[in-house]
């Protein structure tokens, strides 16, 4: 059909996108600012290597679960395993990396781990079409119970030398962020990737469009489940050891780091810079509420009555307009 | 030549209900080719056949003249033929250019190549006029350019047929003509085109050929020329009422049950309405033009605005639900499933539902008061079986009967009723019209939304028939025909040139 011209190509039109998803985080980028701020007037040793390295180890789990979390909740799905899933990887990585596997090894075996238990529960939900919550929720246990198996009780070891490369003064942790948020937008330019978004707001509209839904949806999982396992050996590499039952507040966080990022529960909503965000904002609020003094229990009643500000704010704004 | 796409004889039934019969159509290179018909006539079942959405019973679907044994979306796509939904099938949250091309994007090293798409979308959307920058995420835009884009999606594939469901309904006026004249090009490109509308001028203005469905059989397939507007609605209505309805007596007394000045709700503008104790008053009209917020709004269940309005004697609109029924307003929804019952409980409790604060002892609920009042509605409705049984137990017509039986506790003043032989078999239709005019004739006052224009017609003591959120006509008994709704409804007698 000859009547449809070609235009003259336009190259900026990446970046045009990529600048547009800023706009929905602008306000809670500021936010971050603001809370980082705070903390760096709170505890100036930020600025030092070691003391970055050490702030983004502690933020560096939550950041791979959130960005877990929020994967799921694009395609209108969530986990309830993400926990128990960070335990399995953590006892994996501190059973094998010790033995004759290696760290190569060890490392394969945690990422095979997560692609796997991800990819079958993604295959339940999607396929047989069952609520991910349940599914999830009843995956929790059983994956759960395998952390448990493999290691009844804390122990395992990791190598010493990866333990100081990850956890110790050295800003590794902040390099591999970067890097799986680099593997993150280049899987987000992959036509499957794009159509995350698509199949989560508009599953029918999508598949008549030709986006294999199922496909995009079952690979969401798998990624997540990858995530939740490398957020497993971090938090082993952090402890020196394994521990099955490391990851459980994990499950609840990632949902909190990604409502506060901005990401919805009805599917393609939010962006997965938001749910960084989310993540970053969720981790300064601990500390500076830690430097500032707060008993634990307050810790816990400010983090809820801000959780729920974050996602009341963009609901008010919409009634008012 | 061999038309690019046809359907041949095809037959299709939803759970032993025809909803097509023996439907041939073919749709030729360089052609407009217009499908008429009224609401329910199969007209979208027929698109869902061409573009491979479901499987005829009977019948083939040819393509290059050639019978596809087993279509598919898939296989449509590749045979180049692109369907504009009236539901749009976009993503809020992705950019204009990443919605166009979405399921087919063009890729470099696997990923999305960005500037091929820039291009292609570009192109696409300059030929709909849509000049927002390729990166607006869709969720920005008004409806109407969502359409557009909708239909840059479309071109985008570059089809050899396009099928357009509707495409005008959210359109203004400059965005039809540039879809008008679109299609103009189109054609002479060499497209074959079908083209669903109900805006009678727009299809006299654009299309060559015509066919019509009614009832899900094919009244019409014939050039366009020398056919006028008249002629065409004719060919959409008339049907055989047989005795379907019972035989009209006026029961209309000099009461007013509502009166509203300047009544606004949802869809609906300043609409002035007298609705008579002991009347049908019938609400006509193409589907979702706002016929539903009138009802909804005068039930108070959507924010509604007016000028003055009487209910029952009272003044002032009630507002809220429960106002509403203390009033004496009663409403039946389209939607028995999701609105009119709650299916996996009792039909008893179904019943009981609204009068459960009606029938307290010692403000507890009384399970042999309730269990005597069901029975003796089941037995006014001849609603069979044992009541315990889920509502879902029952077939679609019973499920009405239930719908309705509920509010009859109450003894309601106005029944505002939203469609309600929609999918409900013969024998129970009857037994409702019976009983609507039975509750008219007893002086109250009944409000009948229809898409079915032969109920309104035999049924009704007038019909307001309602387009684009206004009240255009208002037929008084004498002049009740289906001819004079339809053409009222598709803005026939307007004589405006497609815009």
């Amino acid at each position: 059909m000859s009547i449809i011209p070609y235009a003259r190509a336009d190259g900026a039109l990446y970046w045009q996108v990529q600048a547009r998803r800023n706009i929905g985080v602008r306000s809670l980028f500021l936010v971050v600012l603001a809370f980082l701020i705070a903390y760096a007037v709170l505890f100036p040793g930020l600025f030092t290597v070691s003391g970055f390295a050490k702030f983004t180890q502690s933020w560096f789990p939550l950041a791979l679960v959130a960005m877990a979390q929020a994967i799921l909740m694009l395609t209108g799905g969530i986990s309830l395993a993400i926990g128990a899933t960070v335990s399995l990887g953590a006892v994996i990585a501190a059973t094998t990396m010790g033995g004759p596997l290696g760290i190569a090894g060890g490392a394969a075996a945690v990422a095979l781990a997560g692609l796997g238990i991800g990819a079958a529960t993604g295959f339940i939900v999607v396929r047989l079409r069952l609520p991910a919550i349940v599914v999830t929720l009843a995956g929790s246990f059983i994956i759960g119970g395998a952390a448990l198996l493999i290691l009844p009780r804390p122990g395992g070891s990791i190598p010493a030398w990866l333990s100081d490369l990850l956890a110790g003064d050295t800003p590794a942790a902040f390099v591999l962020l970067v890097v799986v948020v680099l593997l993150w937008k280049l899987y987000l330019a992959t036509p499957l990737g794009l159509s995350l978004y698509a199949a989560g707001e508009n599953p029918v509209g999508a598949y008549r469009s030709g986006v294999p839904v199922d496909a995009a949806r079952v690979a969401a999982y798998a990624i997540s489940g990858l995530l939740s396992t490398g957020a497993g050996l971090f938090v082993a590499a952090q402890t020196g050891s394994g521990d099955p039952v490391i990851g459980t507040a994990f499950t609840l966080n990632s949902i909190a780091a990604a409502v506060l990022g901005g990401i919805g529960f009805l599917g393609g909503q939010g962006t997965m810079r938001g749910a960084l965000a989310g993540s970053l904002l969720l981790s300064l609020m601990i500390s500076v509420m830690f430097f500032l003094g707060f008993t634990p229990v307050a810790q816990y009643v400010a983090q809820g009555l801000i959780i729920i500000g974050a996602v009341a704010i963009p609901q008010f704004r919409k009634v008012q307009q | 030549m061999a038309p690019l796409l046809a359907a041949r004889g095809v037959s299709k039934a939803f759970f032993g209900n025809p909803v097509l019969r023996d439907v041939s159509i073919a749709l030729q290179p360089g052609r407009v080719h217009a499908l008429l018909g009224e609401n329910g006539a199969g007209k979208s079942t027929l698109i869902n056949l061409l573009s491979g959405a479901l499987r005829p019973d009977s019948g083939t679907i040819e393509v290059d003249g050639r019978a596809v044994a087993r279509m598919t979306p898939a296989l449509a796509r590749q045979a180049g033929i692109a369907v504009v939904q009236q539901e749009l099938s976009l993503t809020a949250s992705l950019s204009i250019a990443e919605n166009i091309g979405i399921g087919a994007y063009p890729k470099r090293f696997g990923l999305v190549d960005y500037k091929e798409l820039a291009a292609r979308a570009k192109a696409a959307c300059k030929l709909v006029g849509l000049d927002e920058p390729l990166s607006t995420p869709v969720g920005n835009l008004s409806l109407g350019r969502r359409q557009m884009v909708e239909i840059a999606k479309a071109l985008y594939r570059r089809p050899r047929v396009l099928i357009l469901d509707e495409p005008t309904s959210s359109l203004s006026a400059t965005e039809t003509k540039i879809l008008t004249d679109l299609l103009g090009r189109l054609r002479g490109e060499g497209v074959a085109i079908l083209y669903i509308s109900h805006r009678l001028n727009e299809v006299m203005a654009l299309c060559q050929h015509v066919t019509v469905l009614k009832d899900g059989t094919c009244t019409a397939d014939r050039s366009l020329e020398g056919t006028d507007a008249a002629g065409l609605v004719r060919l959409m209505v008339g049907r055989d009422p047989g005795d379907l309805f019972p035989k009209w007596q006026p029961s209309g007394s000099p009461g007013a049950a509502i009166s509203v000045r300047g009544f606004s709700a949802g869809l609906m503008h300043d609409v002035d309405l007298d609705i008579g104790t002991g009347e049908v008053l019938g609400i006509g009209g193409l589907v979702g033009q706002g016929q539903e917020d009138l009802l909804l709004g005068l039930y108070g269940a959507i924010p509604a605005r007016t000028v003055s309005a009487t209910v029952n004697g009272v003044s002032g609109l009630p507002g809220n639900v429960p106002k509403a029924n203390a009033l004496g307003l009663a409403y039946v929804p389209a939607d028995r499933k999701r609105e009119g019952l709650h299916l996996i409980h009792p039909i008893i409790t179904n019943m009981m539902l609204p009068s459960l604060a009606r029938l307290p002892s010692l403000k507890l609920r009384s399970r042999k008061a309730e269990r005597q009042k069901g029975r003796d509605l089941a037995a006014q409705l001849s609603i069979k079986g044992d009541l315990q049984r889920p509502a879902q137990a029952l077939s679609g017509g019973n499920q009405q009967k239930v719908a309705l039986a509920k509010w009859m506790p109450h003894d309601p003043l106005v029944l505002l009723l939203n469609d309600p032989t929609r999918g409900v078999d013969v024998e129970t239709k009857r037994e409702i019209y019976l009983m609507l005019r039975a509750f008219a004739a007893a002086g109250k006052a009944v409000v009948l939304l229809s898409s079915d224009t032969p109920e309104l017609v035999h049924l009704c003591d007038r019909v307001a028939v309602v387009r684009e959120g206004r009240v255009v006509r208002m037929i008084e008994r004498a002049a009740l025909s289906e001819e004079a709704i339809v053409s009222a409804a598709m803005g026939a007698e307007r004589r405006k040139v497609a815009a």
